[in-house]
């Protein structure tokens, strides 16, 4: 199934591929599967790099994603500490941007990271990654699957404090305009419902710390969305959580902004499309330029 | 650059200028008879280490902690967009479902420059007050700038200014708790005197650029944690007797240029600084020009200004009864020291003025001498 020929595409489907699996593998803590494709994904990633050295290189905003079950066979096990070692940060870091699929600050990040996924991730971990993406883009540009970058502001195209996106993801949703803050805090709210749900049907395997944690998290959301949380049960007592309500909730309030939070983004990502070379797209504009059209909205 | 600056800028030193913010002004207002105060904020000393390195350093404010729990909870409020504000906002003023627009004034992309970023605020907030396409509800972290004794100060305001229909509120975060819907009184005087600030300066933004500045309203929002929880609630308070209070006393301070000529020449705060930042002028030096300048010394002082060691010192030195504050001060109208005081207790003849005064001390005189010898 592996082998020479493949060309850099289907080599990419097969990293996205084997990197989801792992991420199943490690939720379901099966040391032995991990450590497999941990392997599988590294010779991946060389012969990828072999072959993008080899090849035109990609652009890194054309890499795609796509989903298949990833081939498995038996390993050596590794032990439950090592579990979390497995993966750089910029890979957990991935992931977790990878359930969210809107731009997050490294506390949400480190937030979600902590329900949803094995091992830890510190927010002093992300403080130098943004540094270290752009300088490992800048010294070999696109020699990587993807990077992480930051949000760029919808008015300058400068680099949004603190929020960090995948090199991956359409421009559109890597910009922020005046109504996006808003729209991706919904939009978060309705992922991590939905990963909430998705994640209780794992059983055991997911631990109940894990899930407490999630739970607070979707609370902490819902608390500042209008009809998520039902009424308060007894005097004093905090309402229960049902995380479909709170999806639904998320969803209804976020029909409301989605149209004008498009037309600004997608005007905001034609502008940068015309106007910024492909580091500036990634990395932000440094120039303090303003777009006439849509400053201070 | 004018001279005022210019001469401003001698008397700071080599150190860089420190930004005023609405807890500097109001401690500035408490006092604005004070011509030392009004010259060390006016050229941007950095007045805690003028103190230290005068060899009296005076701790106030908030402790440590207190600070970092006042930012998290800060941060808890302004986080995702101001999401908990928003919610606090519809419910208390029923702010419509589409009004989520947030518009961060931090940066100007790599810039944090004041003028910069007093410029995009103006365009900002100007802009939306105009009604522009789409106008923005909340504001983070906008730059004000105020004009103090004929001098223009920038105000680094840590809140939140937000709009609904066409009018601007101040939001002013507090971590001090709110029990039962109460809070201390004089914690809520102090958060709603420094939102008065901001309320001055965004209505001089607005007059500035040609609009009314009755679009800023005179009640501002305060965003207390509930029962010691992080509960974060909003109370509306009216805030139009600070205003006009903050608004006198800020009238009340002496013009800086007048101020500046009275200085003796070559008088500076300077704190001569080595190649690696630590200063080295000597502590004696530093504090002897400091005292060249007239001070008004008030018990008050050691809640609002890093300078209270000194100008306490000083006044203890006087024999001022300063030190006891104002209620002692009208007690003894017409007597300014403690030795007059002591003098006409022990019978000195007083002036016209002061017999009133001298009656009641000599009284005081015979019962605490009656009292020792029953003691002895
Ligand atoms: S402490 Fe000294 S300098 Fe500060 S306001 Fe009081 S008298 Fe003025």
């Amino acid at each position: 199934m592996q082998n020479n020929e493949e060309t850099l595409d289907e080599l990419e489907n097969r990293l996205a591929q084997l990197r989801r699996a792992l991420r199943l593998a490690m939720v379901e803590r099966d040391a032995a599967r991990v450590a497999q494709l941990r392997q599988q994904l590294h010779r991946a990633e060389s012969l990828w790099e072999d072959k993008a050295a080899a090849e035109q290189p990609v652009s890194a905003a054309d890499a795609s994603d796509a989903s298949a079950p990833a081939p498995v066979s038996p390993d050596a096990p590794v032990s439950e500490p090592a579990l979390a070692a497995l993966l750089p940060t910029r890979e957990q870091v991935h992931q977790t941007l990878s359930l969210l699929e809107v731009p997050a600050a490294p506390k949400l990040i480190t937030a979600v990271h902590e329900a949803f996924f094995p091992g830890e991730l510190p927010a002093s971990r992300l403080a130098s990654l943004r540094r270290d993406e752009e300088r490992s883009y800048r010294s070999a540009p696109n020699a990587r699957p993807y990077y992480l970058c930051p949000a760029l502001t919808a008015d300058r195209l400068a680099p949004a404090r603190a929020l960090l996106t995948v090199s991956t993801w359409p421009l559109e949703r890597r910009i922020m305009g005046a109504h996006s803050p808003r729209v991706d805090f919904l939009t978060t709210a309705t992922k991590i419902a939905s990963a909430l749900i998705s994640y209780s049907q794992l059983g055991p395997r997911w631990t109940p710390d894990a899930q407490t944690r999630a739970e607070r998290l979707l609370r902490s959301f819902a608390v500042s969305i209008p009809g998520a949380l039902g009424p308060p049960t007894l005097a004093g007592h905090v309402p229960a959580l049902d995380p479909d309500q709170v999806g639904d909730a998320a969803k209804a309030e976020l029909s409301v902004h989605l149209e004008v939070d498009r037309r600004q983004r997608s005007e905001a990502a034609t502008w940068a499309r015309d106007r910024l070379s492909e580091a500036e797209r990634l990395f932000g504009n440094r120039l303090a330029s303003v777009r006439n059209s849509a400053s201070a909205d | 650059m004018n001279t005022t600056t210019t001469r401003l800028n001698a008397l700071r030193g080599g150190q860089p200028p420190v930004n005023h913010n609405a807890r500097t002004l109001v401690g500035l207002s408490v006092n604005p008879g004070c011509a030392r105060r009004a010259l060390l904020d006016a050229c941007g000393a950095d007045k805690g280490t003028v103190a230290r390195q005068a060899g009296h350093p005076w701790q106030f404010g908030q402790s440590r902690f207190a600070l970092a729990r006042g930012n998290a909870f800060e941060q808890q409020v302004k986080e995702y967009g101001g999401a908990r504000l928003l919610a606090l906002l519809r419910e208390s003023l029923d702010l419509p479902v589409e009004q989520v627009a947030y518009i961060p004034l931090k940066s100007v992309g790599d810039s944090t420059g004041r003028e910069q970023r007093y410029r995009q605020t103006c365009r900002a907030l100007v802009g939306a007050a105009r009604g522009g396409p789409d106008p923005g509800t909340l504001y983070d972290h906008p730059m004000l700038r105020l004009n103090v004794g004929g001098n223009d100060v920038y105000l680094e305001p840590d809140l939140i200014a937000f709009k609904i229909g066409d009018r601007f509120y101040i939001v002013e975060i507090k971590s001090f708790p709110v029990i039962d819907r109460q809070a201390n009184g004089a914690q809520v005087a102090a958060a709603t005197r420094q939102a008065s600030i901001y309320v001055i300066a965004l209505q001089d933004l607005f007059a500035t650029n040609g609009l009314d500045p009755e679009l800023v309203a005179t009640s501002v929002f305060l965003v207390t944690p509930k029962d010691f929880g992080n509960t974060p609630i909003a109370t509306l308070v009216d805030a139009r007797k600070q205003i006009s209070m903050l608004n006198r006393q800020l009238a009340r301070m002496d013009r800086i240029d007048i101020l500046l000529d009275l200085l003796p020449s070559g008088l500076t705060f300077d704190l001569a600084v080595d190649t690696t930042g630590v200063p080295t002028r000597p502590a004696a030096n530093l504090a002897a020009d400091l005292r060249r300048i007239p001070a008004r010394y008030r018990p008050e002082c050691m809640a609002h200004c890093e300078l209270a060691g000194l100008c306490r010192d000083e006044a203890r030195q006087n024999a001022s009864l300063d030190v006891y504050g104002q209620g002692v001060v009208d007690i003894f109208g017409g007597v300014d020291t403690t030795h007059t005081a002591l003098a006409l207790a022990e019978g000195r003849q007083p002036s016209d003025d002061q017999a009133g005064v001298a009656r009641t001390l000599r009284h005081a005189e015979r019962l605490r001498a009656a009292l020792a010898e029953g003691a002895a």
